[in-house]
């Protein structure tokens, strides 16, 4: 079975919350559930729209199959089963950084990045669920509202 | 050159010693004389008339065949030789009288000065003449030295009666009305003049009773004759002084002096040499018969004086004592832009060369120039025929000159040369032989010079590979455009194709656009993409373009022409659909496959980033981690010129330059074709303001008119609050100009927010292909400001700018303001105002061109010869020393990756190798264990002193070092982690999380450190460099992009600091008197406002005027006196110290007022009583009053130099700019830290305190004036400036009276200015032109010793034994 790096029920809290900046992407703010965790995520709202106060299952996996077998790269013909299908928003990327806030409170907290192709992924939280993340990772990001 | 058969037969034939290959070592001036002449030539040169009746050049006439061959036809009388063998040979022309030669003239003047006009022996004591010959034959003197003795001996030979012969010599000087040398006794006669006026007294009593002599060229050539040796060597004479006189012209060859037949052959039109050389022989027959036979001697002195005119107008036309002459003299002939020297000897025409329009083809390489067929088929390449290319070059010959790819001519192997199209092809082909050399057309691939003047820099000339191309004009990719400063509205360039095998490799070598990808100016990339290269890849980039398999795969293809491998990457959306980013695609064009192993990291701001790194919510951040574009919508910071940390110069730096081309090839046809495709275009729609921009615009002017009249009403009630050193007017001034220009900048900063990013100008703008916010902003709301001379408009009528105004209005829209936008229109007068600033421009960029051009070139004539020698010294042609090691440190300012010159980009270093070498697990290094890895590498030897590394560059890393590892102690500080446990197997969740977040493994810390010494190491200058030509070019290049602002305050309103052209002219000049001197005074108690005043008044200039509060002239009968008051509330408020017992001082001091202390009475501290000096009771009243005028101009306290100084606050911390000269005054007033006053005037910090401050200062003052232009220039090309204006020991300005002080050879200063004054002065002194520098050379056409002309190869050279 795959393992998954991180998964949690997120609310969209904002959106944009620079102003509009793009036609078909926006900037969406959002807080977990079980892990209290802070994300920002900018997502192609043109195919997938999002308002303020959706709920989403957000998964964050190193690959898509199924039985764990590390993701290839290349392209995979044919529809095989795989991760995705149980999820409506699935997007590729890389982990390209991980660091500290800037803010030294007294409870430190993580930020990881993620870019995919661009749109970008920040995820703030306790130092602990970063454990699993490497730098340079490949990630899949799978969305499904609840 | 003679045919065989009329050489003389002998029946051996004469031995002729084998010298084997020859080279002028040196060249040596002198003198020639007449017999000498005579000699030389082959015929002498009597008759006046040059043909006969026959046609034909007559006998001992000017044109006599014995001179050379006269045209084509002609055949040399003398060496028989054609019109291209022979060089030609002089004749020689006798004058029956001796004449003066004006080229000699001051000389011989100053030699006559020197000796006594009876004995011909110097005029010098016999003491002082020993010590003055033994210091002129001392070895060591050079030129200068010599000189400036031989001016010292002048000065001495003032004596009157000679030491030897004891006869009167009278002052030798000029005569004033003609061209004559006058013995003038008036001064040096004792009373016997008075004897002798006495008696002619009643013969004629007014005129004017002078004696003077004429003394003729005869008596010169007499005294010179008689001159001794000695007296010669002392006079720094290098050959007899006869020979400066003229007694036989040497009529030069036929061949410098074409005639040529018009009207088909009826008249012939002659040189202007041979025109005036025919006057002089018509001349000097009139002279000789004059005297043979008995004409009156007035007529034979006029004839006399006619002869000596036209010798002068011979050598010189434009002399002063030739009236208007037609003809161009010997000189004319050498001077100038046209002339032999500046023309022929250092440019010279060439072949294989082209010329035509230019216009872009984003589908060629950036190495590559297109060439029209037309052209290819008329510049050739000579190609060796060997076994590998006999079959194409046979083909070449088949096709023939008019085909294209065919030949135009073969060289045979006994050298004689086949037209092709005089010869049988077919036969010519199969008749080609191993050895035989094909000039055939250019191919594609051949190596090619491109070049389009003005060449400011080594980038305007490079090399390229051809591409035959149909069509006109030539083509290449607009990348190339930014070093060639090329654009395609009509611009030509040039083309020059190298003949030989060496000549090509070395051009593509040195001059290759792939290794010139970077400008030594300051190492910046100047090879970059441009205009819509940068507005398609920004767009591309945009956060919201996504493609489809289909559009993606196109958009792939589209860079390579298909044709290179791709790995598509996989989809950035996979569900719903597949969608790929933009982004993705600049990953492909970096890395298009898993076998291009380039891994790209680098981080930039471009122009529209605005806050938290790569979150950034415009997408400002550029962030490439090997090789994938994590964010950041690409632009020009990334991508274009001008930077040192885009994508280019991170490409160049990392791997090679074939890396960033190649990269630059590829961008280059994605984005020609996708913009090709989408379309981009501006119009009207473009430029309309929407409602709410209107608005906002009308309110904004609204409140900035409303604050300017708030303004002008507070000043025409004098309230307003000044500011500091200005007066009511200034202020006002500065701040409308203030509140203006707020408006232009708000409405600009609307423009950019409201406009939407669909709009083709802002996109323009923000990605910085082309316009400014400024632009737009003049476009859609308000044009703003005009200015003349960093003013606002001036007033060209009486107190007003134009009859539309009410007089004396200083409203914004009477002085230039324009409210309107260009697409509102703009009304009469605001057009008329912004006409005058436009003309200002324009005015300004021709004034310019022509100052920065001769700048330039002064610059080079100055540095052209500076070298890196192979002990890392910089040296003159000579050998002399000029920089111990090359800017300090020896680096080479085109391959300095960091800002201000530093070598490395740290950040950008460490970056890349944390993202490429990965760190396996668990090896992190602790903080302690990190600096024990550091100190042991810099410990090596290639990190010291010895090992060529400077100490600032070890400093350099380990601060870096030391930054990175506090950084990494404060993370751990902060996840509460403890020193000890790093690196362990059984670490903790955390340790893991603080090893991703910035930890460093041993390897990776080892790679850095290894990495950065390497680079650092191969970054060295290399021997042989021609960094002054360098160094020129980057001082002189940018001076010509430096329009406008030629003010700019320098810190306080109002003081101004001449900046751009003009300033930099001053400081290359070493200007004695600059525009606007500025001291900038450091105080020792800075926080202090209060001793800041008390410092000012004692420096400023205080006249009795501001200080006294009464100036009256008491009359009493007694005595009257002058009463002055001084205001003491007023000295009290400024702190002045100024009491009456200074004051009386003062006046006393004050050169114009000639008074005793016993004139004035000091009363009390703050009354003073003046009397006048005892005089004539009737001058008594004048002279009062005009004590009392010139009482109030007495400075009492201050320096007088000084104009005013000005308290200026920065953070808290108050200085002094002190507007004026004196230096040392100022230095040496109480109060100011002289350790840190500086000043800006070159020549006076070099008198006050020594050569190298003087050096300081020159280096400082140039980046000074650059940064004011916001460009940068490495520190190291200004140093050696600065040392070659200071290394004689004086400061020395690029002029031609510092160049002639820093050179010694007299063709470079020939080629020059002042060419024929160099000449004659280097024939009197002998001196001798050992041919080192790079004028010199080139003049001679010998390979120069700079660059790869550096080595010299030796070879053992093996006798044979016979």
């Amino acid at each position: 079975m795959v393992e998954l790096l991180f998964e949690d029920i997120f609310t969209l809290t904002r959106l944009d919350p620079d102003g509009k900046k793009f036609d078909k992407v926006s900037r969406i703010e959002a807080r977990s559930e079980q892990f209290d965790m802070y994300m920002q995520l900018d997502v192609n709202t043109e195919i997938y729209p999002l308002h303020v106060g959706d709920k989403f299952t957000m998964v964050l996996t190193p690959t898509l199959s199924l039985d764990g077998t590390p993701d290839s790269g290349y392209f995979t013909q044919g529809g095989r089963k795989s991760l995705a299908d149980k999820f409506e928003y699935v997007m590729h990327g890389k982990l390209y950084k991980i660091s500290e806030e800037a803010s030294g409170g007294p409870n430190v907290k993580v930020e990881i990045y993620a870019s995919f192709g661009g749109l970008l992924m920040m995820l703030k939280g306790d130092p602990s669920n970063a454990a699993q993340f490497e730098l340079d990772q490949r990630l899949f990001l799978l969305m499904r509202k609840v | 050159m003679a045919p065989r058969e009329e050489k003389l037969r002998c029946t051996k034939e004469p031995y002729i010693e084998d010298v084997g290959p020859q080279r002028i070592k040196s060249i040596l001036f002198s003198t020639f004389s007449g017999e000498e002449i005579k000699k030389l030539a082959e015929v002498q040169v009597w008759n006046n008339r040059i043909y006969g009746v026959d046609l034909r050049p007559v006998e001992n006439g000017l044109l006599d065949p014995k001179m050379g061959a006269a045209n084509k036809t002609g055949v040399c009388a003398t060496c028989h030789g054609n019109f291209t063998e022979c060089p030609g040979h002089f004749g020689y022309l006798k004058l029956t009288l001796p004449v003066f030669n004006v080229g000699f003239f001051n000389s011989i003047l100053n030699v006559m000065k020197c000796i006594c006009k009876a004995c011909a022996r110097i005029l010098l004591l016999e003491n002082d003449r020993r010590t003055f010959l033994k210091k002129m034959r001392n070895p060591k003197a050079d030129i200068f030295m010599k000189n400036a003795l031989m001016k010292k001996i002048r000065d001495k030979c003032k004596i009157s009666i000679c030491p030897r012969c004891g006869s009167r010599n009278g002052v030798v000087k000029k005569a004033r009305s003609s061209f004559a040398i006058a013995h003038d006794f008036s001064r040096s006669v004792d009373d016997s003049i008075e004897v002798v006026r006495a008696a002619l007294s009643h013969i004629k009593a007014k005129s004017s009773f002078q004696i003077v002599h004429i003394l003729s060229p005869v008596t010169v050539l007499s005294l010179f004759k008689r001159m001794v040796d000695e007296d010669c060597e002392l006079l720094n004479l290098y050959d007899r002084p006869e020979k400066l006189i003229v007694t036989t012209i040497a009529v030069p060859p036929v061949a410098v002096r074409p005639s040529v037949f018009v009207d088909f052959g009826k008249s012939s039109n002659e040189d202007s040499i041979t025109t005036i050389l025919k006057n002089i022989i018509n001349t000097n027959s009139i002279l000789r018969e004059d005297l043979e036979g008995a004409a009156p001697p007035f007529k034979c002195l006029d004839c006399w004086a006619h002869l000596q005119i036209q010798v002068v107008e011979y050598i010189n036309s434009e002399a002063p004592s030739v009236p208007d002459s037609k003809h161009r003299g010997l000189i004319q002939r050498l001077k100038g832009k046209q002339g032999r020297f500046r023309g022929n000897l250092s440019g010279k025409r060439v072949e294989f060369t082209g010329r035509t329009v230019i216009s872009p083809d984003p589908n060629l390489k950036i190495t590559e120039v297109a060439i029209p067929v037309l052209m290819a088929k008329k510049l050739t390449y000579p190609e060796r025929v060997s076994a590998y290319n006999i079959e194409k070059l046979r083909q070449r010959i088949c096709n023939g000159p008019d085909k294209y790819p065919g030949a135009n001519f073969i060289l045979l192997a006994d050298g004689t040369k086949q037209h092709l199209r005089y010869v049988d092809k077919k036969t010519a082909a199969s008749e080609l032989k191993y050895g035989y050399i094909v000039e055939r057309h250019l191919e594609d691939g051949d190596v090619v010079l491109f070049n389009r003047q003005p060449s400011l820099h080594r980038m305007s000339i490079m090399c390229h590979r051809a591409r035959i191309m149909p069509w006109r004009t030539l083509r290449f990719n607009e990348s190339v455009c930014n070093p060639y400063n090329a654009d395609f509205d009509g611009d030509e360039m040039n083309l020059h194709v190298p003949q030989t095998e060496e000549a090509r490799t070395e051009a593509l070598m040195l001059m290759g656009v792939q290794n010139n990808l970077c400008t030594p100016k300051n190492g910046e990339i100047l090879v970059a993409s441009t205009q819509d290269f940068l507005t398609s890849s920004f767009l591309i980039t945009r956060k919201d373009t996504f493609y489809d398999r289909a559009a993606f795969s196109l958009m792939c293809s589209y860079m390579g022409d298909a044709m290179d491998p791709i790995d598509l990457p996989s989809p950035v959306i996979i569900k719903p659909i597949e969608l790929w980013t933009g982004k993705q695609l600049f990953s492909v064009l970096i890395r298009p496959n898993a076998h291009t192993k380039v891994f790209l990291n680098l981080m930039v701001k471009e122009k529209i980033y605005t806050k938290s790194e790569t979150m950034c919510p415009s997408d400002g951040y550029v962030y490439f981690r090997n090789s994938e574009l994590i964010s950041g919508q690409l632009g020009k910071a990334t991508l274009g010129n001008g930077n040192k940390d885009g994508l280019f110069s991170v490409l160049l730096r990392d791997y090679n330059s074939h890396a960033a081309a190649s990269c630059m090839n590829r961008l280059a046809k994605l984005s020609a074709r996708w913009i090709g495709n989408h379309g981009f275009s501006i119009g009207i729609d473009d430029v309309q303001p929407g409602e709410h921009l209107n608005q906002q615009k009308k309110k904004k002017i609204d409140e900035g008119y409303r604050e300017c009249h708030e303004l002008i009403s507070l000043y025409g009630k004098g309230k307003l609050t000044l500011q500091p050193g200005c007066n009511a007017a200034q202020t006002l001034e500065l701040k409308i100009t203030g509140v203006l220009n707020q408006i232009r900048a708000i409405a600009g900063n609307v423009c950019m927010n409201e406009l939407h990013w669909r709009n083709s100008p802002l996109i323009m703008s923000q990605c910085g292909s082309k316009g400014s916010p400024i632009n737009i902003s003049q476009m859609v709301s308000c044009v703003g400001q005009q200015s003349v001379g960093g003013r606002r408009a001036p007033n060209g009528f009486i107190d007003r700018t134009l009859p539309h105004f009410p007089i004396n209005s200083k409203t914004p829209a009477a002085k230039g303001f324009v409210a309107n936008s260009f697409y509102t229109g703009l009304t009469a007068t605001e057009f008329f105002f912004h006409t005058m600033g436009g003309r200002e421009g324009l005015v300004d960029t021709a004034v310019k061109t022509a100052e920065t051009g001769y700048m330039s070139r002064r610059l080079m004539k100055g540095l052209e010869d500076l070298s890196i020698y192979y002990d890392q010294t910089v040296r003159n042609a000579s050998g002399g020393i000029v920089q111990f090691l090359y800017g300090d440190d020896g680096m080479d300012p085109a391959k300095m990756e960091g800002k201000d010159g530093i070598p490395l980009n740290m950040d950008q270093l460490f970056m890349k190798i944390m993202a490429t070498c990965p760190p396996r697990e668990h090896d992190m290094l602790s903080p302690t264990e990190a600096l024990r890895i550091m100190d042991h590498r810099l410990a090596k030897y290639d990190m010291s002193p010895e090992g060529g590394c400077s100490a600032a560059f070890k400093k350099l890393l380990s601060d870096f070092i030391h930054k990175r590892v506090s950084a990494l102690e404060n993370m751990r500080k902060s996840l509460k982690l403890d020193e000890i446990n790093i690196g362990r197997k059984d670490s903790t969740v955390l340790e893991n999380v603080a090893a991703k977040i910035s930890g460093i493994s041993s390897k990776q810390l080892e790679v850095f450190l290894e990495t950065c010494i390497s680079r650092y190491h191969s970054k060295k200058v290399e021997a042989g460099g021609a960094i002054g030509a360098i160094g020129a070019q980057s001082i002189g290049e940018p001076g010509t992009q430096m329009t406008l602002k030629t003010f700019h305050f320098a810190g306080v309103a109002s003081m101004n600091v001449t900046l751009g052209v003009p300033r930099i002219k001053e400081i290359i000049n070493a200007s004695k008197n600059i525009s606007t001197p500025i001291v900038t005074a450091t105080l020792l108690n800075g926080r202090d406002v209060l001793s800041a005043r008390v410092v000012k008044s004692c420096i400023e200039k205080t006249v009795l005027g501001e200080v006294a509060k009464a100036l009256k002239i008491v009359l009493k009968s007694s005595r009257p006196y002058i009463v002055v008051k001084l205001d003491m509330d007023l000295i009290e408020a400024l702190h002045m110290r100024v009491s009456a017992e200074s004051v009386c001082h003062s006046i006393l001091n004050h050169p114009k007022i000639k008074l005793k202390s016993e004139h004035i009475n000091t009363i009390g501290s703050d009354k003073l009583k003046i009397y006048p000096p005892e005089a004539d009771r009737r001058k008594l009243q004048f002279e009062m009053h005009s004590l009392k005028a010139m009482l109030p101009k007495v400075i009492v306290k201050g320096i007088p130099t000084v104009e005013r100084a000005v308290i200026n606050e920065t953070n808290g911390v108050y200085n002094l700019l002190v507007e004026g000269t004196n230096l040392l005054a100022v230095m040496g007033t109480p109060g100011i830290d002289a350790s840190k006053t500086r000043s800006n005037h070159v020549i006076e910090v070099q008198r006050t305190l020594g050569i190298e401050a003087a050096r300081q200062c020159i280096i400082n003052e140039i980046q000074y004036t650059m940064r004011g232009h916001g460009m940068s220039i490495d520190t190291r090309h200004m140093m050696l400036l600065a040392d070659l204006m200071t290394y004689k020991g004086e400061v020395l300005g690029i002029t031609r009276f510092g160049i002639s002080k820093m050179k010694e050879s007299v063709l470079m200063l020939a080629s020059f200015e002042k060419t024929a004054e160099h000449l004659f002065n280097a024939s009197y002194g002998g001196r001798d032109d050992q041919i080192e520098g790079v004028s010199e050379c080139i003049i001679m056409g010998i390979p120069m010793q700079l660059g790869t002309g550096i080595l010299k190869v030796r070879q053992r050279y093996i006798y044979k034994s016979t």
